[in-house]
């Protein structure tokens, strides 16, 4: 079984160790700490709330992220999948039921992650050129639909969606409360579920995987397919939030997406990561852009601070696994 | 600083070494005379690995001194060692697999080389190399083309060189088979007769005493025991290595075996490999074994069986009925399990626990209908196969690499015992597995086999497959060339069915 934190602690070298381990939950709590100190603002509940909205949408998608990074693959489409998906469901809420429309933008999210499921899985493409190719489809697809303007959401089903984005409950905002139930699915998938169990054993090692008689194909397809729902999930909330559906949104989502996975301590070869850990990678991004915001640091050199915690935090994931 | 002229090449003496609070070495000494095979011996985790790796400048030292031709030498990396003279053949291949063998051969010495390499040259040296060495590899293809024997002997040649003063062999013929092994004793011998100092890791001690001039065992980082080979014998050296008595390596065999087969195989034909017409049938309780040559279609076989190869014709008969198996999830389906020779590479997640390596197989058995899993179930399953496996691990939590090969091999064992399995096929059950862990694993198979389970057993060791089969097949080109019953069991039939030749006739 595992150790308990207090036999963790009290071992020789524990409180560094344990600080290694759980390295993504400290280096959070260290820079809301940080940020508290230096910003008279961040602790209010309008910033917090800002915050949880604004990493909501990457949020969701970082999940679907880190279950194709699992499988050992990747997926560079999400960003425009969300982009086309919001331009989808802009389209679709002005002349369908609101139901019929979430309904339908989720499907055809999961059906254009088949699409990358199906070549990895059964046409054996590389991941990576895969989904780079429906990235480029995605993007281009979007701007064709929307004739490349933002479409507005005109109808009453519309103006439901964009109040419950823009609200909260019980001082959460209502789409961070989408994206933590995402991450609770995605945990008890991942720890106690079959299909999270598979996922990990054919990221760690993919021959022994098809040697135990597991079916590869089938759940490296699963993965893709889930990651376009995700998608689909982030499209809906982000165009409800600012009412309509751009083919602008979710640029280099993807990219932030797979930092927010690394940061959590997943590993890019597959069979290592957790949800709870993909979403400290989250708020550590977030956290970070919400503080140098306050800062009033310009967008540029912020870019530069972001790939700097990237570099540190899997530096220091290094001494963990020694 | 130079020393009075010594005996020896080589002088390791008082080596002590730990990896924070464990101790893995304690004044540890080995020597070893130009011109000598010296054997090193002890059981997985003795400190083997890391006395080799302290001399190659791997790892350094916390005490003792190491001197070479009289001089005391301190390697910080693998590339003062190098330069040093002492080349060190690891048990896990090093070889980079996009590259050609030559580019292979010569990779090490790139860096002290020229700027520009002149590649049709070093692939004709490579091959010079290769055909000295007496086997038939192209120098020019890539490394990932060859077979697992074929890379072997690679690493090999890459050890090789003109200034090569202290050769390291770590347990080089696990994956030869008996023509290959003694050519490369022959080789051995020659580098032996030039000078060469050699050291030489194995756990087949048969071996040993076939090759070795003189021999050092440790024993949980203490060594026990240097003598000239002559000297000693097979129960001297495995009483040095654990400590007590062995009475018998392999179980006695008092096993019910079934009359109807459990499974029959029929003119079984692969689609992309050399497995062509095979015929057999395993009864309940048996260990059928399967020998022949590297090459000889032995694993190819059991994956045709297994339905990770693809089939051209042929039928599987399971308990009497027909079953289609074109896949391995068809297999497991049909409780057929196959544990595969390179344990590392595609037997178990190394990077996953004890638990979730021994679950992988048997989702059915502890989770739901929506696939949520059962912990409790799960845990009283896996303990269960711990404890019966005598799994040594503190706890079903430790992750697979940490533990030793023959703990591996159980948990890639175990897996198949968590479905019951009623044939299972275990290919080369026992490489890179320390003495006292193979005589687990051969009172498991023992055991597996009583419950009426078909165990096939796939191996290149002779002794071994002798010493646990009920009966043996024995492979050639690619199908089943002759069958020997117990009686007729000896290393002579099974090598002459091997190469295709009959058996002499008793006279």
């Amino acid at each position: 079984m595992e150790l308990t934190i207090k036999q963790q602690l009290s071992s020789p070298g524990g409180v560094l160790k344990f600080l290694v381990k759980h390295n993504t939950i400290f280096i959070f709590i260290l820079l809301v700490i940080f940020s508290a100190l230096i910003s008279d603002v961040f602790f209010t509940s309008v910033n917090l709330s800002n915050l949880l909205k604004q990493v909501s949408g990457i949020g969701i998608i970082s999940i679907g992220m880190l279950l194709v990074i699992l499988t050992g693959g990747i997926d560079l489409s999400v960003g425009s999948m969300v982009a086309l998906l919001a331009v989808t469901f802009a389209i679709l809420v002005n002349v369908v039921v609101l139901p019929a429309a979430i309904l339908l933008t989720i499907i055809i999210g999961f059906g254009l992650g088949s699409i990358a499921g199906y070549l990895v899985a059964f046409q054996k493409m590389a991941p990576f050129v895969a989904t780079l190719a429906l990235m480029t489809i995605a993007r281009g697809l979007g701007f064709i639909y929307s004739k490349g303007s933002p479409i507005t959401f005109k109808t009453p089903g519309g103006e439901f969606m964009s109040n419950f984005a823009n609200n909260s409950t019980l001082g959460v905002p209502n789409i961070a409360i989408v994206f933590f139930l995402i991450v609770i699915l995605a945990m008890v998938l991942l720890r106690y579920n079959v299909f999270g169990r598979l996922i990990i054993a054919i990221g760690s090692n993919e021959e022994a995987s098809r040697l135990s008689g597991i079916k590869v194909n089938k759940y490296k397809f699963l993965v893709y397919a889930i990651s376009g729902a995700l998608a689909a999930t982030a499209a809906i909330i982000v165009a409800s939030r600012t009412n309509l559906g751009s083919p602008n949104m979710g640029m280099a989502w993807e990219l932030d997406a797979i930092a927010a996975v690394v940061i959590g301590g997943a590993s890019l070869n597959g069979g290592k990561g957790t949800a709870i850990n993909t979403l400290m990678g989250v708020l550590i991004l977030g956290l970070i852009g919400n503080i140098l915001n306050l800062l009033n640091v310009p967008s540029y050199p912020q870019q530069v601070v972001k790939g700097a915690i990237i570099i540190f935090a899997v530096l220091l994931q290094r001494f963990e696994s020694k | 600083m130079k020393t009075s002229e010594s005996e020896y090449r080589l002088e390791m003496t008082g080596i002590s070494k730990s990896f924070g609070v464990v101790s893995v070495l304690e004044n540890v000494n080995l020597k070893v005379k130009p011109g000598e095979i010296h054997a090193l011996l002890g059981e997985n985790g003795a400190g083997k690995s890391t006395l080799i790796k302290i001399l190659s400048g791997v790892h350094q030292k916390d005490s003792g001194k190491v001197v070479l031709n009289g001089e005391e030498i301190n390697p910080k990396n693998t590339h003062d060692g190098q330069v040093l003279g002492i080349s060190v053949v690891y048990q896990e291949l090093s070889l980079v697999n996009d590259l050609s063998v030559a580019e292979n051969i010569y990779l090490h010495k790139l860096g002290a080389s020229k700027f520009w390499m002149n590649w049709k040259e070093l692939t004709k040296d490579a091959q010079e190399l290769i055909d000295s060495l007496g086997f038939k590899i192209d120098a020019s293809a890539t490394v990932r083309s060859l077979s697992i024997v074929q890379k072997q002997v690679v690493e090999i040649a890459k050890a090789l060189s003109e200034d090569t003063k202290v050769l390291v062999l770590d347990e080089p013929t696990t994956v030869f088979d008996p023509t290959d092994t003694k050519k490369l004793f022959d080789n051995l011998f020659k580098l032996r007769d030039k000078g060469v100092s050699i050291i030489y890791i194995s756990h087949h001690l048969d071996e040993i005493f076939k090759i070795a001039d003189s021999v050092t065992v440790l024993r949980d980082g203490v060594d026990t025991g240097s003598m000239a080979i002559a000297d000693t014998d097979t129960d001297g050296v495995i009483r040095l290595m654990i400590g007590r008595e062995l009475k018998d390596l392999y179980p006695t065999r008092d096993v019910q075996i079934g009359e109807v087969p459990i499974l029959e195989v029929k003119d079984l034909t692969a689609k992309d490999t050399l497995v062509h017409d095979v015929n057999f049938s395993v009864r309940p309780g048996e260990v059928l074994g399967i020998a022949g040559l590297g090459g000889s279609g032995r694993t190819e076989t059991a994956k045709l069986i297994f339905g990770a190869h693809k089939k051209k014709s042929g039928s599987l008969i399971l308990n009497g009925k027909e079953i289609k198996t074109n896949t391995p999830v068809c297999a497991v389906g049909h409780q057929i399990g196959f544990v595969s020779e390179d344990r590392k590479e595609d037997g178990v997640f190394l990077p996953l626990s004890i638990r979730r390596n021994i679950s992988v197989t048997n989702f059915k058995g502890i989770a739901g209908k929506l696939g949520f899993i059962n912990i409790d179930n799960e845990y009283k399953n896996v303990l269960g196969l711990i404890e019966k496996l005598n799994i040594k691990a503190p706890s079903s939590e430790v992750n697979v690499k940490n533990l030793s090969g023959g703990n591996q091999q159980k948990v890639a064992l175990a897996k198949w015992l968590s479905i019951d399995s009623k044939v299972i096929f275990i290919d080369e059950p026992t490489r890179g597995v320390d003495v006292g862990a193979k005589i687990e694993i051969y009172n498991l198979i023992n055991e597996v086999a009583k419950k009426g389970v078909g165990v096939v057993v796939i191996s290149s060791d002779m002794p071994e497959i002798m010493g646990i089969s009920d009966r043996i097949l024995v492979m050639h080109e690619g199908t089943v060339y002759g069958e020997l019953a117990k009686a007729q069991f000896s290393e002579e039939n099974i090598l002459r069915y091997s190469i295709g030749e009959q058996l002499k006739q008793a006279v």
